[in-house]
Protein backbone atom coordinates (compact mmCIF):
# COMPACT_ATOMS: atom_id res chain seq x y z
CA UNK A 1 0.00 0.00 0.00
CA UNK A 2 1.23 3.46 -0.88
CA UNK A 3 1.20 6.15 1.75
CA UNK A 4 1.03 9.94 1.38
CA UNK A 5 3.45 10.35 4.26
CA UNK A 6 5.88 7.84 5.75
CA UNK A 7 8.22 8.54 8.64
CA UNK A 8 10.84 6.14 9.80
CA UNK A 9 12.90 6.63 12.95
CA UNK A 10 12.68 10.40 12.77
CA UNK A 11 14.56 12.33 15.44
CA UNK A 12 14.50 16.10 15.78
CA UNK A 13 16.89 18.19 17.86
CA UNK A 14 16.39 21.90 18.48
CA UNK A 15 19.19 23.75 20.29
CA UNK A 16 20.56 20.28 21.16
CA UNK A 17 17.29 19.32 22.89
CA UNK A 18 15.84 16.02 21.71
CA UNK A 19 12.29 17.06 20.69
CA UNK A 20 11.07 14.10 18.59
CA UNK A 21 12.30 10.61 19.40
CA UNK A 22 12.22 7.72 16.92
CA UNK A 23 8.98 8.74 15.28
CA UNK A 24 7.61 6.23 12.76
CA UNK A 25 4.20 6.60 11.18
CA UNK A 26 2.33 6.01 7.92
CA UNK A 27 -0.45 8.24 6.66
CA UNK A 28 -2.65 6.62 3.97
CA UNK A 29 -3.84 8.76 1.04
CA UNK A 30 -7.10 10.72 1.44
CA UNK A 31 -7.61 10.14 5.13
CA UNK A 32 -7.70 12.39 8.16
CA UNK A 33 -4.76 11.54 10.40
CA UNK A 34 -4.96 13.19 13.81
CA UNK A 35 -1.99 13.74 16.08
CA UNK A 36 -2.91 14.23 19.72
CA UNK A 37 -0.83 14.92 22.76
CA UNK A 38 -0.37 17.33 25.63
CA UNK A 39 1.24 20.76 25.17
CA UNK A 40 4.95 20.62 24.45
CA UNK A 41 4.90 16.98 23.35
CA UNK A 42 6.22 17.79 19.85
CA UNK A 43 3.02 17.75 17.76
CA UNK A 44 3.70 21.01 15.91
CA UNK A 45 7.34 20.06 15.36
CA UNK A 46 6.15 16.82 13.78
CA UNK A 47 3.94 18.75 11.33
CA UNK A 48 6.79 21.10 10.48
CA UNK A 49 9.04 18.20 9.59
CA UNK A 50 6.54 17.09 6.93
CA UNK A 51 6.67 20.37 4.97
CA UNK A 52 10.23 21.25 6.08
CA UNK A 53 9.04 24.43 7.77
CA UNK A 54 11.32 23.27 10.55
CA UNK A 55 14.17 24.54 8.35
CA UNK A 56 13.15 28.10 9.24
CA UNK A 57 14.75 27.44 12.62
CA UNK A 58 18.51 27.37 11.93
CA UNK A 59 19.12 25.48 15.17
CA UNK A 60 16.91 22.53 14.23
CA UNK A 61 18.39 19.20 13.10
CA UNK A 62 16.30 16.39 11.60
CA UNK A 63 17.44 12.77 11.28
CA UNK A 64 15.69 9.74 9.84
CA UNK A 65 13.61 9.08 6.75
CA UNK A 66 10.63 11.21 5.75
CA UNK A 67 8.80 10.30 2.56
CA UNK A 68 6.13 12.68 1.33
CA UNK A 69 4.20 11.71 -1.81
CA UNK A 70 7.01 9.31 -2.57
CA UNK A 71 9.63 12.06 -2.40
CA UNK A 72 12.52 11.92 0.03
CA UNK A 73 11.42 15.07 1.88
CA UNK A 74 14.66 15.73 3.73
CA UNK A 75 16.69 15.80 0.51
CA UNK A 76 14.09 17.40 -1.73
CA UNK A 77 13.95 21.14 -2.51
CA UNK A 78 11.81 22.46 0.38
CA UNK A 79 10.12 25.13 -1.76
CA UNK A 80 9.03 22.55 -4.30
CA UNK A 81 7.93 20.17 -1.54
CA UNK A 82 5.76 22.86 0.09
CA UNK A 83 3.92 23.43 -3.18
CA UNK A 84 2.22 20.05 -2.63
CA UNK A 85 1.44 20.70 1.04
CA UNK A 86 -0.94 23.32 2.38
CA UNK A 87 -0.75 24.37 6.01
CA UNK A 88 -3.09 26.02 8.46
CA UNK A 89 -1.55 27.49 11.59
CA UNK A 90 -2.83 27.75 15.14
CA UNK A 91 -3.25 31.52 14.92
CA UNK A 92 -4.94 32.81 11.72
CA UNK A 93 -2.31 34.58 9.64
CA UNK A 94 -3.83 35.99 6.44
CA UNK A 95 -1.47 38.49 4.78
CA UNK A 96 -2.62 41.82 6.24
CA UNK A 97 -1.58 43.94 3.24
CA UNK A 98 -3.56 41.88 0.72
CA UNK A 99 -7.29 41.91 0.08
CA UNK A 100 -9.40 38.83 0.75
CA UNK A 101 -9.24 38.00 -2.97
CA UNK A 102 -5.48 38.48 -3.20
CA UNK A 103 -4.86 36.40 -0.08
CA UNK A 104 -6.30 33.40 -1.89
CA UNK A 105 -5.10 34.33 -5.37
CA UNK A 106 -1.47 34.69 -4.31
CA UNK A 107 -1.25 30.98 -3.43
CA UNK A 108 -2.70 30.04 -6.82
CA UNK A 109 -0.35 32.43 -8.64
CA UNK A 110 2.78 31.22 -6.85
CA UNK A 111 1.95 27.63 -7.71
CA UNK A 112 0.83 28.30 -11.30
CA UNK A 113 -2.61 26.89 -10.62
CA UNK A 114 -4.42 29.36 -12.91
CA UNK A 115 -3.59 30.20 -16.52
CA UNK A 116 -5.42 33.51 -16.80
CA UNK A 117 -7.50 36.01 -14.81
CA UNK A 118 -10.75 34.12 -15.36
CA UNK A 119 -9.16 30.86 -14.22
CA UNK A 120 -7.76 32.63 -11.21
CA UNK A 121 -11.17 33.97 -10.23
CA UNK A 122 -12.62 30.47 -10.54
CA UNK A 123 -9.87 29.01 -8.34
CA UNK A 124 -10.38 31.72 -5.72
CA UNK A 125 -14.13 31.14 -5.75
CA UNK A 126 -13.70 27.36 -5.53
CA UNK A 127 -11.25 27.69 -2.61
CA UNK A 128 -13.50 30.10 -0.71
CA UNK A 129 -16.48 27.81 -1.28
CA UNK A 130 -14.53 24.79 -0.04
CA UNK A 131 -13.55 26.81 3.05
CA UNK A 132 -17.24 27.67 3.51
CA UNK A 133 -16.47 31.39 3.34
CA UNK A 134 -17.68 32.38 -0.13
CA UNK A 135 -21.22 33.34 0.92
CA UNK A 136 -19.87 35.62 3.64
CA UNK A 137 -17.26 37.45 1.54
CA UNK A 138 -18.43 37.30 -2.08
CA UNK A 139 -19.51 40.96 -1.96
CA UNK A 140 -16.43 42.18 -0.16
CA UNK A 141 -13.56 40.43 -1.89
CA UNK A 142 -11.60 43.69 -1.91
CA UNK A 143 -11.83 44.23 1.83
CA UNK A 144 -8.81 43.53 4.00
CA UNK A 145 -8.50 40.64 6.48
CA UNK A 146 -8.61 42.93 9.53
CA UNK A 147 -12.28 43.47 8.67
CA UNK A 148 -13.00 39.75 9.22
CA UNK A 149 -13.65 37.90 12.48
CA UNK A 150 -11.04 35.49 13.85
CA UNK A 151 -12.92 32.45 12.55
CA UNK A 152 -13.40 34.00 9.11
CA UNK A 153 -9.68 34.79 9.00
CA UNK A 154 -8.90 31.15 9.74
CA UNK A 155 -11.25 29.98 6.97
CA UNK A 156 -9.58 32.51 4.65
CA UNK A 157 -6.28 30.86 5.50
CA UNK A 158 -7.83 27.49 4.69
CA UNK A 159 -8.97 28.89 1.32
CA UNK A 160 -5.43 30.19 0.73
CA UNK A 161 -4.01 26.75 1.45
CA UNK A 162 -6.58 25.07 -0.82
CA UNK A 163 -5.90 27.49 -3.70
CA UNK A 164 -2.51 25.83 -4.06
CA UNK A 165 -4.42 22.63 -4.96
CA UNK A 166 -2.36 20.71 -2.43
CA UNK A 167 -2.27 16.94 -2.12
CA UNK A 168 -1.66 17.16 1.63
CA UNK A 169 -3.08 19.59 4.17
CA UNK A 170 -1.44 20.13 7.55
CA UNK A 171 -3.65 21.62 10.24
CA UNK A 172 -2.01 22.82 13.44
CA UNK A 173 -4.81 23.12 16.02
CA UNK A 174 -6.83 25.14 13.52
CA UNK A 175 -9.80 25.73 15.83
CA UNK A 176 -7.81 26.51 18.98
CA UNK A 177 -8.27 30.28 18.72
CA UNK A 178 -11.70 30.66 17.17
CA UNK A 179 -15.30 30.63 18.39
CA UNK A 180 -17.43 27.43 18.38
CA UNK A 181 -19.57 28.46 15.38
CA UNK A 182 -16.53 29.10 13.20
CA UNK A 183 -14.87 25.98 14.60
CA UNK A 184 -17.85 23.91 13.47
CA UNK A 185 -17.76 25.43 9.97
CA UNK A 186 -14.05 24.73 9.73
CA UNK A 187 -14.56 21.17 10.89
CA UNK A 188 -17.29 20.66 8.26
CA UNK A 189 -14.93 21.99 5.63
CA UNK A 190 -12.22 19.55 6.76
CA UNK A 191 -14.61 16.59 6.62
CA UNK A 192 -15.80 17.59 3.14
CA UNK A 193 -12.17 17.67 1.92
CA UNK A 194 -11.03 14.31 3.14
CA UNK A 195 -11.93 12.42 0.00
CA UNK A 196 -9.72 14.70 -2.09
CA UNK A 197 -6.81 15.58 0.17
CA UNK A 198 -4.72 13.79 2.77
CA UNK A 199 -5.16 15.71 6.01
CA UNK A 200 -2.86 15.63 9.01
CA UNK A 201 -4.33 17.50 11.94
CA UNK A 202 -2.94 18.33 15.35
CA UNK A 203 -5.56 18.84 18.01
CA UNK A 204 -5.95 18.99 21.75
CA UNK A 205 -9.62 18.26 21.59
CA UNK A 206 -10.52 14.52 21.82
CA UNK A 207 -14.14 15.19 20.77
CA UNK A 208 -13.02 16.97 17.63
CA UNK A 209 -10.54 14.18 16.93
CA UNK A 210 -13.30 11.60 17.32
CA UNK A 211 -15.50 13.49 14.84
CA UNK A 212 -12.96 13.86 12.05
CA UNK A 213 -10.21 11.27 12.44
CA UNK A 214 -9.66 8.09 10.44
CA UNK A 215 -6.34 7.40 12.14
CA UNK A 216 -4.85 8.71 15.37
CA UNK A 217 -1.36 8.97 16.81
CA UNK A 218 -0.84 9.89 20.42
CA UNK A 219 2.42 11.59 21.12
CA UNK A 220 3.90 12.16 24.55
CA UNK A 221 7.27 13.68 25.38
CA UNK A 222 8.39 13.40 21.75
CA UNK A 223 7.47 9.73 21.34
CA UNK A 224 4.46 8.10 19.73
CA UNK A 225 2.91 6.07 22.53
CA UNK A 226 -0.05 4.73 20.60
CA UNK A 227 -1.31 4.82 17.03
CA UNK A 228 -3.91 3.14 14.87
CA UNK A 229 -7.42 3.50 13.41
CA UNK A 230 -9.49 6.12 15.23
CA UNK A 231 -12.16 3.63 16.29
CA UNK A 232 -9.57 1.44 17.98
CA UNK A 233 -7.84 4.33 19.77
CA UNK A 234 -11.05 5.91 21.01
CA UNK A 235 -12.80 2.71 22.03
CA UNK A 236 -9.89 0.71 23.42
CA UNK A 237 -6.89 2.88 24.22
CA UNK A 238 -4.21 0.49 25.37
CA UNK A 239 -1.78 2.81 27.12
CA UNK A 240 -2.36 4.75 30.31
CA UNK A 241 -1.21 8.00 28.64
CA UNK A 242 -3.77 7.59 25.84
CA UNK A 243 -6.51 6.85 28.38
CA UNK A 244 -5.61 9.95 30.42
CA UNK A 245 -5.39 12.13 27.31
CA UNK A 246 -8.79 11.02 26.07
CA UNK A 247 -10.28 11.69 29.52
CA UNK A 248 -8.77 15.16 29.36
CA UNK A 249 -6.53 14.55 32.37
CA UNK A 250 -3.27 15.53 30.68
CA UNK B 1 -6.89 58.00 50.23
CA UNK B 2 -8.61 58.41 46.87
CA UNK B 3 -8.00 62.17 46.71
CA UNK B 4 -4.31 61.68 47.58
CA UNK B 5 -3.98 59.20 44.71
CA UNK B 6 -5.76 61.64 42.41
CA UNK B 7 -3.44 64.47 43.52
CA UNK B 8 -0.36 62.29 42.90
CA UNK B 9 -1.69 61.41 39.47
CA UNK B 10 -2.16 65.08 38.59
CA UNK B 11 1.25 66.04 39.97
CA UNK B 12 2.88 63.34 37.89
CA UNK B 13 0.98 64.44 34.79
CA UNK B 14 2.08 68.04 35.36
CA UNK B 15 5.68 66.90 35.77
CA UNK B 16 5.58 64.91 32.52
CA UNK B 17 4.04 67.89 30.75
CA UNK B 18 6.70 70.26 32.10
CA UNK B 19 9.52 67.92 31.06
CA UNK B 20 7.99 67.54 27.60
CA UNK B 21 7.83 71.34 27.19
CA UNK B 22 11.46 71.67 28.30
CA UNK B 23 12.44 68.96 25.81
CA UNK B 24 10.69 70.46 22.79
CA UNK B 25 11.31 74.13 23.64
CA UNK B 26 14.76 74.25 21.94
CA UNK B 27 13.27 72.69 18.80
CA UNK B 28 10.42 75.19 18.67
CA UNK B 29 12.89 78.03 19.38
CA UNK B 30 15.11 76.82 16.53
CA UNK B 31 12.19 76.64 14.10
CA UNK B 32 10.89 80.12 15.06
CA UNK B 33 14.32 81.82 14.95
CA UNK B 34 15.22 80.22 11.60
CA UNK B 35 11.85 81.10 10.09
CA UNK B 36 11.96 84.67 11.39
CA UNK B 37 15.45 85.26 10.04
CA UNK B 38 15.19 83.36 6.81
CA UNK B 39 11.65 83.57 5.56
CA UNK B 40 11.85 87.29 4.83
CA UNK B 41 15.12 86.73 2.93
CA UNK B 42 13.45 84.20 0.63
CA UNK B 43 10.39 86.44 0.18
CA UNK B 44 12.52 89.50 -0.64
CA UNK B 45 14.74 87.57 -3.07
CA UNK B 46 11.73 85.97 -4.74
CA UNK B 47 12.27 83.33 -7.38
CA UNK B 48 15.85 84.57 -7.79
CA UNK B 49 16.74 82.86 -4.51
CA UNK B 50 16.40 79.52 -6.32
CA UNK B 51 17.85 80.53 -9.69
CA UNK B 52 20.70 83.00 -9.07
CA UNK B 53 24.26 82.59 -7.84
CA UNK B 54 25.21 83.70 -4.31
CA UNK B 55 26.19 87.37 -3.80
CA UNK B 56 29.66 88.86 -3.39
CA UNK B 57 30.50 90.44 -0.02
CA UNK B 58 29.76 93.92 -1.42
CA UNK B 59 26.48 93.00 -3.17
CA UNK B 60 23.34 94.88 -2.27
CA UNK B 61 21.06 91.94 -3.17
CA UNK B 62 21.16 88.50 -1.55
CA UNK B 63 21.08 86.79 -4.94
CA UNK B 64 20.35 83.08 -4.69
CA UNK B 65 21.61 79.65 -3.83
CA UNK B 66 21.17 77.95 -7.22
CA UNK B 67 24.59 76.17 -7.28
CA UNK B 68 24.09 74.78 -3.77
CA UNK B 69 20.47 73.85 -4.43
CA UNK B 70 21.32 71.97 -7.64
CA UNK B 71 24.31 70.37 -5.89
CA UNK B 72 22.14 69.17 -3.00
CA UNK B 73 19.54 67.78 -5.40
CA UNK B 74 22.19 65.94 -7.45
CA UNK B 75 23.92 64.62 -4.34
CA UNK B 76 20.61 63.29 -3.02
CA UNK B 77 19.58 61.87 -6.37
CA UNK B 78 22.85 59.97 -6.63
CA UNK B 79 23.38 58.94 -3.03
CA UNK B 80 19.83 58.05 -1.96
CA UNK B 81 19.15 55.14 -4.39
CA UNK B 82 22.61 53.66 -3.79
CA UNK B 83 22.23 53.91 -0.01
CA UNK B 84 18.71 52.48 -0.04
CA UNK B 85 19.66 49.61 -2.36
CA UNK B 86 22.75 48.56 -0.39
CA UNK B 87 21.10 49.01 3.02
CA UNK B 88 17.99 47.11 2.00
CA UNK B 89 19.97 44.21 0.53
CA UNK B 90 22.22 44.07 3.60
CA UNK B 91 19.30 44.19 6.04
CA UNK B 92 17.44 41.43 4.17
CA UNK B 93 20.59 39.30 4.35
CA UNK B 94 20.98 40.03 8.06
CA UNK B 95 17.37 39.24 8.92
CA UNK B 96 16.72 36.29 6.62
CA UNK B 97 20.12 34.62 6.82
CA UNK B 98 21.38 35.60 10.29
CA UNK B 99 23.93 32.76 10.50
CA UNK B 100 25.49 33.44 7.09
CA UNK B 101 29.09 34.71 7.51
CA UNK B 102 28.40 37.48 4.98
CA UNK B 103 25.40 38.67 7.02
CA UNK B 104 27.45 38.66 10.22
CA UNK B 105 30.23 40.61 8.49
CA UNK B 106 27.75 43.15 7.06
CA UNK B 107 26.17 43.64 10.49
CA UNK B 108 29.56 44.22 12.15
CA UNK B 109 30.71 46.63 9.42
CA UNK B 110 27.43 48.60 9.51
CA UNK B 111 27.57 48.97 13.28
CA UNK B 112 31.24 49.98 13.16
CA UNK B 113 30.62 52.54 10.42
CA UNK B 114 27.99 54.24 12.57
CA UNK B 115 30.64 55.17 15.11
CA UNK B 116 33.15 56.60 12.60
CA UNK B 117 33.13 60.45 12.66
CA UNK B 118 31.69 61.77 9.43
CA UNK B 119 34.64 64.10 8.90
CA UNK B 120 36.92 61.05 8.87
CA UNK B 121 34.73 59.56 6.14
CA UNK B 122 35.18 62.79 4.19
CA UNK B 123 38.97 62.56 4.56
CA UNK B 124 39.03 58.91 3.44
CA UNK B 125 36.91 59.66 0.37
CA UNK B 126 39.19 62.63 -0.35
CA UNK B 127 42.20 60.29 -0.40
CA UNK B 128 40.51 57.48 -2.32
CA UNK B 129 38.36 59.40 -4.81
CA UNK B 130 39.18 63.12 -4.97
CA UNK B 131 42.99 62.75 -5.16
CA UNK B 132 42.99 60.06 -7.92
CA UNK B 133 40.35 62.02 -9.91
CA UNK B 134 42.28 65.23 -9.46
CA UNK B 135 39.19 67.24 -8.53
CA UNK B 136 36.30 67.57 -6.15
CA UNK B 137 33.02 66.23 -7.47
CA UNK B 138 29.40 65.40 -6.83
CA UNK B 139 30.42 61.74 -7.21
CA UNK B 140 32.92 61.99 -4.34
CA UNK B 141 30.34 63.80 -2.22
CA UNK B 142 27.71 61.18 -2.97
CA UNK B 143 30.10 58.36 -2.03
CA UNK B 144 30.85 60.07 1.29
CA UNK B 145 27.16 60.65 1.94
CA UNK B 146 26.38 57.01 1.13
CA UNK B 147 29.00 55.78 3.60
CA UNK B 148 27.69 58.12 6.28
CA UNK B 149 24.01 57.25 5.74
CA UNK B 150 24.39 53.49 5.27
CA UNK B 151 24.57 52.44 8.93
CA UNK B 152 21.45 54.44 9.83
CA UNK B 153 19.45 53.22 6.85
CA UNK B 154 20.58 49.63 7.45
CA UNK B 155 19.60 49.83 11.13
CA UNK B 156 16.17 51.26 10.32
CA UNK B 157 15.49 48.66 7.60
CA UNK B 158 16.64 45.69 9.66
CA UNK B 159 14.64 46.85 12.69
CA UNK B 160 11.49 47.14 10.57
CA UNK B 161 12.10 43.78 8.86
CA UNK B 162 12.61 42.08 12.22
CA UNK B 163 9.29 43.53 13.38
CA UNK B 164 7.34 41.46 10.81
CA UNK B 165 5.70 38.67 12.84
CA UNK B 166 7.25 35.27 12.04
CA UNK B 167 3.80 33.84 11.43
CA UNK B 168 3.41 35.84 8.16
CA UNK B 169 6.80 34.72 6.90
CA UNK B 170 5.94 31.12 7.74
CA UNK B 171 2.60 31.48 5.95
CA UNK B 172 4.51 32.68 2.89
CA UNK B 173 6.91 29.72 3.02
CA UNK B 174 3.97 27.36 3.53
CA UNK B 175 2.40 28.37 0.21
CA UNK B 176 5.66 27.75 -1.62
CA UNK B 177 7.35 31.16 -1.58
CA UNK B 178 11.13 31.24 -1.40
CA UNK B 179 12.82 33.46 1.20
CA UNK B 180 13.44 36.26 -1.31
CA UNK B 181 9.93 36.09 -2.67
CA UNK B 182 8.55 36.14 0.88
CA UNK B 183 10.55 39.29 1.57
CA UNK B 184 9.37 41.00 -1.61
CA UNK B 185 5.72 39.85 -1.53
CA UNK B 186 5.08 39.78 2.21
CA UNK B 187 7.64 41.39 4.52
CA UNK B 188 8.29 44.58 2.53
CA UNK B 189 4.61 45.34 1.84
CA UNK B 190 3.79 44.79 5.53
CA UNK B 191 6.47 47.28 6.58
CA UNK B 192 5.74 49.66 3.67
CA UNK B 193 5.30 52.59 6.04
CA UNK B 194 8.59 51.88 7.80
CA UNK B 195 10.21 51.35 4.42
CA UNK B 196 9.09 54.74 3.07
CA UNK B 197 9.80 56.50 6.36
CA UNK B 198 13.34 55.10 6.26
CA UNK B 199 13.81 56.41 2.72
CA UNK B 200 12.57 59.84 3.77
CA UNK B 201 14.78 59.87 6.87
CA UNK B 202 17.77 58.88 4.76
CA UNK B 203 16.90 61.70 2.38
CA UNK B 204 16.74 64.12 5.31
CA UNK B 205 20.11 62.93 6.56
CA UNK B 206 21.71 63.27 3.12
CA UNK B 207 20.24 66.75 2.65
CA UNK B 208 21.52 67.94 6.02
CA UNK B 209 24.96 66.33 6.21
CA UNK B 210 27.87 68.81 6.25
CA UNK B 211 31.08 67.22 7.49
CA UNK B 212 31.06 64.41 4.92
CA UNK B 213 31.12 67.04 2.16
CA UNK B 214 33.91 69.23 3.52
CA UNK B 215 36.73 67.55 1.55
CA UNK B 216 34.74 65.96 -1.23
CA UNK B 217 32.26 68.14 -3.10
CA UNK B 218 34.26 71.30 -3.59
CA UNK B 219 32.24 74.45 -2.68
CA UNK B 220 31.90 75.62 -6.28
CA UNK B 221 29.41 78.48 -6.05
CA UNK B 222 30.09 80.70 -9.02
CA UNK B 223 27.87 78.73 -11.38
CA UNK B 224 25.51 75.81 -11.56
CA UNK B 225 27.11 72.46 -12.35
CA UNK B 226 25.05 69.56 -13.60
CA UNK B 227 27.92 67.12 -14.09
CA UNK B 228 28.44 64.55 -11.37
CA UNK B 229 32.15 64.53 -12.15
CA UNK B 230 32.57 68.27 -11.57
CA UNK B 231 32.92 70.25 -8.35
CA UNK B 232 29.69 71.58 -6.91
CA UNK B 233 28.21 72.73 -3.61
CA UNK B 234 25.53 71.76 -1.12
CA UNK B 235 23.14 73.78 1.02
CA UNK B 236 24.59 72.73 4.41
CA UNK B 237 28.11 73.65 3.24
CA UNK B 238 26.89 77.06 2.11
CA UNK B 239 25.19 77.65 5.48
CA UNK B 240 28.30 76.50 7.35
CA UNK B 241 30.58 78.84 5.38
CA UNK B 242 28.34 81.92 5.14
CA UNK B 243 26.99 82.10 8.67
CA UNK B 244 30.56 82.41 10.03
CA UNK B 245 31.50 85.35 7.76
CA UNK B 246 31.29 88.96 8.92
CA UNK B 247 29.27 89.97 5.84
CA UNK B 248 25.60 90.66 6.51
CA UNK B 249 24.55 89.68 3.00
CA UNK B 250 26.21 86.26 3.38
CA UNK B 251 24.54 85.74 6.74
CA UNK B 252 21.18 86.56 5.19
CA UNK B 253 21.77 83.97 2.45
CA UNK B 254 22.67 81.42 5.13
CA UNK B 255 19.44 82.09 7.03
CA UNK B 256 17.42 81.83 3.84
CA UNK B 257 19.12 78.53 2.94
CA UNK B 258 18.57 77.20 6.47
CA UNK B 259 14.87 78.07 6.20
CA UNK B 260 14.65 76.22 2.92
CA UNK B 261 16.30 73.18 4.47
CA UNK B 262 13.95 73.37 7.45
CA UNK B 263 10.90 73.55 5.18
CA UNK B 264 12.20 70.49 3.33
CA UNK B 265 12.55 68.67 6.67
CA UNK B 266 9.07 69.68 7.77
CA UNK B 267 7.59 68.42 4.49
CA UNK B 268 9.48 65.12 4.86
CA UNK B 269 8.29 64.81 8.47
CA UNK B 270 4.66 65.53 7.59
CA UNK B 271 4.69 63.07 4.70
CA UNK B 272 6.32 60.40 6.88
CA UNK B 273 3.99 60.98 9.80
CA UNK B 274 0.61 61.63 8.26
CA UNK B 275 0.50 60.67 4.59
CA UNK B 276 1.95 57.15 4.52
CA UNK B 277 -0.59 54.68 5.89
CA UNK B 278 0.37 51.74 8.09
CA UNK B 279 -0.75 48.19 7.31
CA UNK B 280 -3.30 47.04 9.91
CA UNK B 281 -2.33 43.64 11.26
Amino acid sequence: MDYAIEMNNVNVYIDNRHILKNISLKVPYNTVYVIMGPSGSGKTTLLRVINRLIDVNPNAKVEGVVKVLGLNALNHDPYDLRRHIGMLFQVPNPFPHMTIYDNVAVAARINNVARNKKDLYEVVKWALEKAMLWDEVKDRLHDYPHQLSGGQKQRLCLARALAMKPKILLLDEPTANIDPVNARKLEEAIISLKNEITIVMVTHNPHQAARVADYVSIIYDGRIVEQGPASQIFLKPSTEIAQKLLRGEI
Amino acid sequence: MYSWRKLKDRLFLALVLAISIVAIAPLIHLIIVTMLNGFSVILNAGLGFFTENPPTPTSKNVGGIAPSLVGSILLTALSLPITVFIALFASIMAVEFPNNPLSIAVDVVAKSLASVPTIVVSMVVYLLVVVPMGRFSILAGAIALTIVSLPYTYTYFSTYLRSVPTTYREAAFAIGMSRWRAVINVSLPIIRRGFLVTILMTMARILGETAALLFTVGRYRTGVSFSVLSPSDAIPLLIFDYILTPYKVFQEVAWGAATLLLIAYLIIFIVAKFVIKEVRL
